[in-house]
């Protein structure tokens, strides 16, 4: 019994994202790396954590507390070539699923950023959002999964230190 | 085709970035702190920070604008960190030991000693004023103030300052 | 601009850092990095465990978790705004 509960729970930690990742690889090869991996329970006990009524913590705060788990992996690295196109097609392939689908793709030329933001629905309501984010030296899948609003994820950017992106009259 | 990244695009590195606009993140600092190893602590961390995000920045006036911005927001930081200069009202401000008179250059280590011991607010709208010469609407837009308390903040910080040097006999009324 | 305004203008003029800032700065910044949480919470964890036990524990667990919160969204929010700046771009 002990033994079926254990297989249990690491079958339930290995998808806890919507997809996998299927990056580590590229860690040894980058100069900088997140890996951040935060459920539902972990949101949950880190929203008693945020100020109320400080306004960006109260935005954060009423983001997070709808969503189920948030999965990012990103790198940076020092030169060109040290992720392939490869790397995202096995997360893209994934996301080819009937649950899935792209609303935004983002596709410069050779030498510049790509990005696509993939939806998931099921029985008409958002469950998750993929966001792929590629340059030459950077590349960020990210995963949340929930009924996430976008437009107020993007909002939030302009806060936390970082000016909004306004430029002065 | 889409446009280059927006560093690509304004032509310049980190390294020309940091060359450019040090003095100025310096100084922002250290007239707001009154201390230059402070200052190179707060410096280092802003072109840090600026680093991490340099994707976001879009033209060489965003640059500098985000560096103001930023800068100010640290310093405010450090200076509540540090607590070295209690926060006073603008009537309880110091006054200077010495009385140095118009041109002298003691009246300038007056003054910067002075407008060290400002609350956060004041101080930082004459130090984006005088030294780097910005408009109240400049000044409220890297504050996120309105235009009418950064004017405010003007108007009484130099009146102020006014007084407590011509008391000393100082200037001009 | 009276004769305050002036002054305030020599006090206030733009000073240099010392020698090798800008060096030490583009040195820095070309250390690879691993996130590491703010040096504020290293010693606020010190003290909260010191001082808290089981309850302080919990307190830095829960700084820790909203840290982690606030980098998934400066992570997420920034690769959106970007996205967003181009479609609205290309839209044009």
């Amino acid at each position: 019994m002990r033994g079926f509960m254990l297989v249990a729970v690491c079958a339930t930690a290995l998808y806890a994202q919507q997809f996998k990742f299927n990056l580590d690889h590229l860690a040894a090869k980058a100069s900088e790396s997140v890996d951040l991996s935060l459920n539902g329970s972990t949101l949950q006990f880190a929203a008693k954590f945020f100020d109320g009524k400080d306004p960006d913590e109260a935005k954060v705060k009423k983001l997070i507390s709808s969503i189920e788990g948030i999965y990012i992996k990103s790198f940076e690295f020092k030169q060109d070539g040290a992720w392939s196109p490869a790397d995202l097609d096995s997360v893209r392939n994934q996301l080819r699923a009937p649950e899935w689908s792209r609303i935004v793709g983002v596709k410069g030329g050779e030498g510049s950023e790509n990005a696509e933001v993939y939806l998931r629905s099921e029985k008409g309501k958002v469950t998750g959002v993929a966001i792929l984010y590629s340059q030459p030296r950077e590349l960020t899948v990210v995963n949340i999964i929930g009924p996430i609003d976008l437009e107020q994820l993007a909002a939030l950017s302009g806060h936390f230190g970082v000016p909004k992106v306004k430029l002065p009259k | 085709m889409i446009a280059a990244l927006r560093v690509e695009q304004i032509g310049c590195e980190f390294d020309e970035l940091v060359r450019e606009h040090q003095s100025m993140v310096f100084s922002l600092a250290c007239h707001f702190l009154h201390d230059r190893e402070a200052a190179e602590e707060v410096g280092q961390e802003v072109f840090m920070s600026l680093h991490r995000n340099l994707a976001t920045i879009q033209s060489p006036a965003h640059a500098a604008f985000w560096l103001k911005k930023v800068t100010v927001q640290r310093s405010i930081d450090e200076a509540r960190r540090r607590k070295r200069r209690p926060q006073v009202s603008l009537e309880q401000v110091a006054e200077p030991a010495s009385s140095p008179a118009p041109g002298d250059p003691m009246l300038g280590e007056t003054l910067r000693r002075l407008i060290a011991t400002l609350p956060e607010a004041p101080r930082a709208v004459i130090i984006l004023r005088y030294q780097e010469d910005l408009d109240p609407s400049e000044i409220a837009e890297i504050l996120s103030m309105p235009v009418g308390t950064v004017k405010s903040h003007l108007q009484r910080s130099l009146t102020l300052l006014r007084e407590k040097l011509i008391r000393r006999g100082v200037g001009e009324a | 601009m009276d004769w305050l305004e002036q002054e305030l203008k020599s006090a206030l003029v733009r000073k240099e850092p010392s020698p090798g800032f800008s060096a030490r700065v583009s040195n820095a910044a070309r250390r690879p990095r691993i996130v590491a949480w703010p040096r504020w919470m290293a010693a606020a964890a010190a003290a909260i465990l010191i001082a808290g036990g089981a309850a302080g524990y919990r307190q830095y667990q829960g700084m820790v978790a909203k840290e982690k919160v606030m980098l998934a969204m400066r992570i997420a929010s920034g690769k959106l705004n970007r996205i967003q700046e181009h479609v609205m771009q290309v839209s044009r």
